[in-house]
């Protein structure tokens, strides 16, 4: 998306310039809205799998195909995510040693299955535990949000992955997820950062540019110095960093640098 | 399940673009089937339905058909049910892949090189610039498990997702996606390079001097050790083309 020169005698809705609580707000609001459709996932999946545990099974595969109604509904509800599921825990289910319960949207709108090759002795790419997706919300028991990187495993596409652990009775069973690809995020939160006074970008907790109107400091990029870890608990108006302000975007961990 | 490698296998059945179709067909499904993209057994798609999907016309992909049921690649079942399935066969898996690499010329090696040796090295280049200490855990353990691995196909595989990685590691999709491409195209034929234990040590200590030369941010060591280690590999598959009795150089099979 290039900048477009503002329109002479635009008024300040549309147009106006604004603040850095502003883009904070709108970086939260949209991350945000993607994190209440990953918890609805894993309310969905604790539940079914606190039902089939109740009945003194293990889970299986077919029983994750309860999930599929709700995924394939949120994928055509929210533009801004183009794939979303459950990853069970390894071990979690009786019939498989891991598993992706996972859908993907298409350019034209179809939703289909992401189905991986997750036996070893095959792939690679069968160990998916690694990932910051998995082991960030196992590890830490909170809700995370991976990226950007390149997503070699399920789209090939630039992305940031927003993920929550699911428990049943404390027991981690594996994450809920959602992925918004880069270039959508940088839809939904560049007009209102080129309305900034000056150039600003936001980076992830390990100073990853996710989305910038600064030119030295493009998409993928790192920003290093600061330390980012501080900025989140820290006061809403962000710390100074040399001539620059680390901004915290509510409870979401990027941070607008201004 | 079906198997899949994410893209790499989305790469199996895209349109192949040479204008040797039927050639470029068998060498796209038959790579595939060495590298375990399609498995044993597995249905590949009805022709009209692949014949799209690899750009070729239905009579082009009947021919590349033929060729691969003579390399015992696939067989076809007439008939309700029926279609055609992958077949791996049996042999020894070295004597089959040295088949694979008659098909191929030493120009053409040389060129796929050349390729693989520009991604990879500017792959390498940006990674210097943009990897954080995770990006690096994740290469070191492909590393190690490479190191580890016994059988050559593992070998390969995990050869193959270094540098996938390494690309990701550089934060560009369409490099990433080209990686794949290219170990979809060479990962088969590597597993015998790999198969040698001095070789697979060789390549391995180089994978560790790009990793320490990505944790020093020195872009142009990471660039040049990335291109030699492509180079040393893609030498090892022109001599093995070289050493293999009754194939003229550049001749097809």
């Amino acid at each position: 998306m290039g900048s477009s020169p503002r329109p002479a005698g635009a008024g300040p809705d549309l147009f106006g310039e604004v603040t850095a609580a502003d883009v904070a707000a709108r970086v939260r609001d949209t991350l945000e809205g993607v994190f209440d459709a990953v918890r609805e996932i894993r309310d969905d999946a604790a539940a079914l799998l606190t039902s089939v545990t109740a009945a003194g099974r293990q889970p299986e595969t077919t029983d994750l195909a309860e999930l599929r109604p709700g995924l394939q509904s949120r994928l055509t509800r929210l533009g801004l995510v183009s794939g979303a599921g459950f990853v069970a825990a390894p071990k979690l289910l009786a019939d498989v040693p891991a598993w992706l319960e996972w859908w993907q949207i298409g350019s034209g709108g179809e939703v289909r299955p992401l189905l991986l090759d997750l036996d070893p002795e095959h792939s690679a790419y069968s160990d998916y535990t690694h990932w910051d997706w998995f082991a960030l919300a196992r590890d830490t028991g909170r809700r995370a949000v991976a990226g950007p990187y390149v997503d070699y495993l399920c789209s090939d596409e630039y992305s940031l992955t927003l993920s929550v652990p699911v428990t049943v009775d404390g027991r981690f069973m594996g994450v809920a997820a959602a992925d918004v690809y880069l270039s959508h995020f940088e839809a939904a939160v560049m007009p209102v950062m080129q309305r900034l006074p000056a150039p600003a970008f936001l980076v992830n907790a390990r100073g990853r540019v996710a989305a910038s109107t600064c030119a030295d400091y493009l998409t993928g990029a790192l920003f290093k110095g600061p330390d980012f870890a501080a900025v989140p608990d820290g006061p809403a108006d962000g710390v100074a960093h040399g001539g620059r302000r680390l901004r915290p975007c509510g409870g979401i961990p990027l941070i607008l640098v201004t | 399940m079906t198997r899949d490698f994410g893209g790499a296998r989305q790469g199996v059945f895209a349109p192949v673009d040479s204008q040797a179709r039927v050639d470029a067909v068998v060498r796209r499904l038959g790579d595939a089937i060495e590298l375990g993209l399609l498995a044993d057994g597995e249905q590949l798609p009805g022709e009209s339905d692949l014949a799209t999907r690899l750009g070729v016309s239905t009579v082009t992909l009947r021919e590349a058909l033929m060729a691969l049921r003579q390399q015992g690649l696939v067989t076809t079942r007439r008939g309700r049910g029926g279609g055609s399935f992958v077949t791996v066969p049996e042999g020894p898996a070295e004597e089959r892949l040295r088949g694979l690499l008659i098909g191929w010329s030493t120009e053409e090696l040389r060129d796929l090189g050349d390729h693989w040796a520009a991604v990879s090295g500017a792959t390498a280049r940006l990674a210097a610039h943009r990897t954080e200490p995770d990006d690096l855990v994740q290469l070191g353990r492909s590393v190690e498990q490479l190191a580890a691995a016994v059988e050559p196909p593992a070998r390969s595989r995990v050869h193959g997702r270094f540098h996938v990685e390494l690309a990701a590691a550089a934060q560009s999709a369409r490099l990433t996606r080209e990686a794949i491409a290219l170990q979809t195209e060479v990962g088969a034929l590597l597993s015998l390079v790999l198969a040698d234990d001095e070789c697979l040590k060789d390549v391995c200590d180089r994978h560790r001097a790009v990793i320490c030369a990505l944790q020093d941010g020195a872009d142009d060591r990471a660039r040049t050790l990335a291109e030699a280690c492509v180079r040393l590999c893609v030498g090892r598959l022109v001599e093995l083309r070289l050493a293999t009795p009754g194939s003229a150089d550049g001749s097809p099979p």
